[in-house]
């Protein structure tokens, strides 16, 4: 092999691997409106994306995977935590546990808290070829664990997890939206707890408690015991 | 050094050298807001700091191209560079722009994306001042009497470098195509325009330090140029497994950057081949280390270690964790910053016509850089794959997961400060050439 054949496959192959990516790339551009479901791109949408870029919130968070690691992928945040945590969550995402990560308060306006919040429910609708994985082993830890360690100590745990301490004050720590549970185990029992927190509706139709389907069989246990014990 | 026009390229070592350290720091930075609850919250949040750390990465590795590229181009094409002036001025401005640009992040002026976070203005101002640049190095090319596939490439490399950058200038309405472009910018550089730049400067290096026929160095510089571009373009596909793009990426992508680790083992032997042929004795020992080093680290950082994570069925559970973390800092190190180090320790001295310098603590960073990074490469690497098992596999929350990679991310912080110090020795060394007199 001479220097000139190298040469000559140098450029043949790199024209030929250039033309199929560009015709990839064209045809991928033809399923992009059904696979990102362009028509719900609203105007609303754009401008959330535009939220998201001022504050450089990738830096720390991924999107599509992409991004910080230093926080949750928010690719879909909308379906699993919901607008009115997610609301209540962007109006003030300290927690009031200083050793956890902290994200930084924004003081976002009311508008750009919206706009935020349509364009996380745009992204939640993309097909992303079912990225993130469902896990395979999903709640086992919670459920080993629960046998080691004091159920209360879990459902605390599960209660921080879920930053229910966003809406609810417990013993002087927590926000306002929703009554302070420092007393909870004293005022109801553990059934109704559970379906409270499965479906808030079921009990009042107009809250605006978000229902936490994903809360796991195991994890739902430690935390009415959790809630139980606050007598 | 042959052309007294080359020396234009001392000053571009020098800031580069400087600007990677200051990386190092801001790195430290961030792995500590890992570990402890950040009291700097206010003023320099994780964000913020992230910009910086990756840009600062960037321009250290540009001005580090920039001044490789300013001394090649006169020795190969035999020629004084076209204007010494477009030279000082571009890098001035280059400068002067990574400056404002995270100046500007301290007061949260940013594009907000990732890697690409210098704003619009910005992001012009960069193409000027890549036009100035390819039109001096142009403009000295055609003088030459030989067209060398050394000078060839690396203008090919530059080109491709401003071009695909172009592409991260638009604002994208839609997330999915911001992020399809988004790549263009970043995965066709490291794996396509930079790797151009980087062979061609190895050969180069090669070529005089070995006295291998020119044929012989040029001929295999193609090969791997070629399987380069012709895995890394369409290997693009890598990324494109989870974005909201059709699901034969899948495949593209798969097959196509599984063979991209192919042209780097190449470059190893290569390196180890020419090294084995040498037709002159190898005077500088510090050169060789340093070259075939980086060949080796080269191999490891982005062909293991990028493999590892390229098949759809592992990127899927570690896409978006540590392990890719792991991943771009040992590919970055072994592939760039170890092939700047190799050019620098080569050139600077001939720069100042030095014959003789002691050389001992060129193979004592050598050394203390490449072990602690690869500390860091390891502990992000651990706590990657008990990320990945944890919050994908087992579904444990975010920040729960977080707490058990702990001990890693202060392996993390260990490797760090050994790379930080071995960062700062290699500054004196530079800084002390730099101050020599002129023999
Ligand atoms: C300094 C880094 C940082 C920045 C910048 C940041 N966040 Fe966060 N974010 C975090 C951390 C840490 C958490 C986890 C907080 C917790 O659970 O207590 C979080 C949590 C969230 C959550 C909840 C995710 C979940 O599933 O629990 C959302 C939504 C969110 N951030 C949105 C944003 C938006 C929108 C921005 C930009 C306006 C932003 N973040 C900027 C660090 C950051
Ligand atoms: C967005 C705010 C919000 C979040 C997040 C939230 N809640 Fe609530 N919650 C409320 C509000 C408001 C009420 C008031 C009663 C109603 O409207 O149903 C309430 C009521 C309750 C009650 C019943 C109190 C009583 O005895 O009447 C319990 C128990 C409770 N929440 C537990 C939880 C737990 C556990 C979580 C986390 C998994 C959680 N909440 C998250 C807003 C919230
Ligand atoms: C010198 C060459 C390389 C460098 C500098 C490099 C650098 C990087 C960086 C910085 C990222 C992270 C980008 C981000 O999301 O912010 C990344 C991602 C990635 N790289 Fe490389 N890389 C190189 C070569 C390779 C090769 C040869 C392969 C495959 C064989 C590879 C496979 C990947 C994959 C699969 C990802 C995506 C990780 C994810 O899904 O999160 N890389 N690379
Ligand atoms: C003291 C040493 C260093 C430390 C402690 C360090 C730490 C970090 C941390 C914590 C991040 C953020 C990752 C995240 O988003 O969560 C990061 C990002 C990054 N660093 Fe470093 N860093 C160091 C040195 C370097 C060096 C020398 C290089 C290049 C040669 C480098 C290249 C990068 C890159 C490319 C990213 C973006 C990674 C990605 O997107 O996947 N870092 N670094
Ligand atoms: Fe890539």
């Amino acid at each position: 092999m001479g220097k000139k054949f190298a040469r000559n496959f140098f450029i043949l192959g790199t024209a030929i691997c250039t033309v199929v990516f560009i015709w990839l790339t064209i045809d991928t551009h033809t399923t992009i409106p059904k696979r990102t479901h362009t028509d719900q791109l609203s105007e609303e949408v754009i401008l959330g994306k535009r939220v998201w870029h001022k504050y450089n919130c990738n830096d720390c968070h991924t999107i599509l995977g992409i991004g910080g690691y230093y926080s949750p992928d928010v690719t879909k945040v909308y379906f699993m935590r919901g607008e009115a945590w997610l609301k209540a969550f962007l109006k003030d995402p300290e927690s009031p546990d200083p050793k956890r990560r902290k994200m930084v308060n924004f003081h976002l306006s009311e508008d750009e808290t919206t706009r935020l919040i349509t364009f996380f429910k745009w992204v939640d609708g993309i097909d992303t070829n079912q990225w993130p994985p469902k896990p395979i082993g999903e709640g086992k830890i919670a459920e080993v664990e629960s046998k080691s360690e004091p159920q209360v100590a879990l459902g605390k745990g599960v209660f921080e997890k879920y930053r229910c301490d966003i809406c609810h004050k417990i013993e002087g720590k927590g926000g306002m939206i929703g009554p302070e549970l420092t007393r909870e185990g004293s005022k109801r029992d553990a059934l109704w707890l559970e379906q409270h927190i499965r479906d808030p509706k079921s009990h009042d139709p107009t809250t605006v408690m978000p229902p936490f389907p994903q809360i796991t069989k195991g994890e739902l246990n430690a935390l009415v015991d959790y809630l139980i014990n606050l007598k | 050094m042959v052309y007294e026009s080359q020396k234009v390229a001392i000053k571009y070592f020098v800031i580069s050298a400087i600007l990677f350290g200051l990386q190092v720091i801001v790195g430290l930075l961030l792995v500590s807001k890992y570990i402890w609850a950040d009291p700097l919250i206010g003023f320099l949040p994780f964000n913020t700091a992230r910009a910086i750390h990756t840009n600062l990465l960037v321009v250290w590795m540009i001005f580090g191209f920039m001044g490789g590229t300013y001394y090649l181009v006169p020795e190969e094409s035999g020629k004084e560079l076209f204007s010494k002036g477009l030279a000082n001025l571009q890098f001035w401005l280059l400068l002067l722009g990574g400056l404002v640009g995270v100046i500007g992040f301290l007061f949260r002026w940013t594009a907000g994306r990732p890697l690409l976070e210098l704003p619009v203005e910005l992001k012009w101002a960069i193409v000027l001042v890549a036009l100035i640049f390819i039109f001096n190095v142009f403009m000295t090319m055609i003088r030459t009497k030989k067209w060398t596939a050394i000078q060839g490439l690396l203008l090919g490399g530059i080109v491709m470098l401003a071009v695909m950058w172009l592409f991260g200038i638009p604002f994208f309405k839609n997330l999915t195509l911001d992020y399809y472009y988004w790549w263009w910018v970043i995965h066709l550089w490291v794996e396509g325009a930079w790797e151009l730049i980087a062979a061609s400067l190895m050969a180069f290096i090669l070529l005089k330090i070995t006295g291998i026929d020119r044929q012989v160095i040029e001929k295999w510089l193609y090969v791997e140029v070629a399987l380069v571009l012709i895995t890394g373009i369409i290997g693009t596909g890598h990324h494109y497994y989870w974005i909201g793009t059709p699901r034969y990426w899948l495949w593209w992508g798969g097959i196509f950057s599984a063979l991209e680790p192919l042209p780097i083992l190449l470059m190893v032997f290569d390196t180890l081949n020419h090294v084995r042929h040498r037709k002159i004795e190898i005077l500088d020992r510090l050169v060789l280390h340093w070259a075939v080093g980086c060949a080796i680290f080269h191999f490891i950082g982005a062909g293991v270690w990028g493999f590892i994570h390229t098949l759809p069925v592992v990127n899927r559970w570690t896409h978006g964790t540590q392990v890719t973390a792991s991943h771009g800092h040992m590919a970055f190190f072994g592939a760039y910053a170890m092939t700047i180090i190799t050019v620098v320790y080569y050139a600077l001295p001939k720069l100042k016509g030095l014959k003789q310098y002691n050389k001992k603590r060129g193979f004592l960073v050598f050394w203390i850089t490449t072990i602690s990074m690869v500390v860091v490469g390891l502990g992000f690497g651990v706590a990657g794959v008990l990320q990945s098992y944890m919050q994908r596999g087992l579904g444990i929350d975010f920040l729960t997961v977080q707490g058990f990679m702990r001990p890693w991310f202060m392996a993390v912080l260990f490797g760090g400060f050994g790379l930080f110090i071995g960062v700062i020795l290699y500054i004196i060394t530079v800084f002390q050439l730099f101050l020599k007199k002129f023999e």
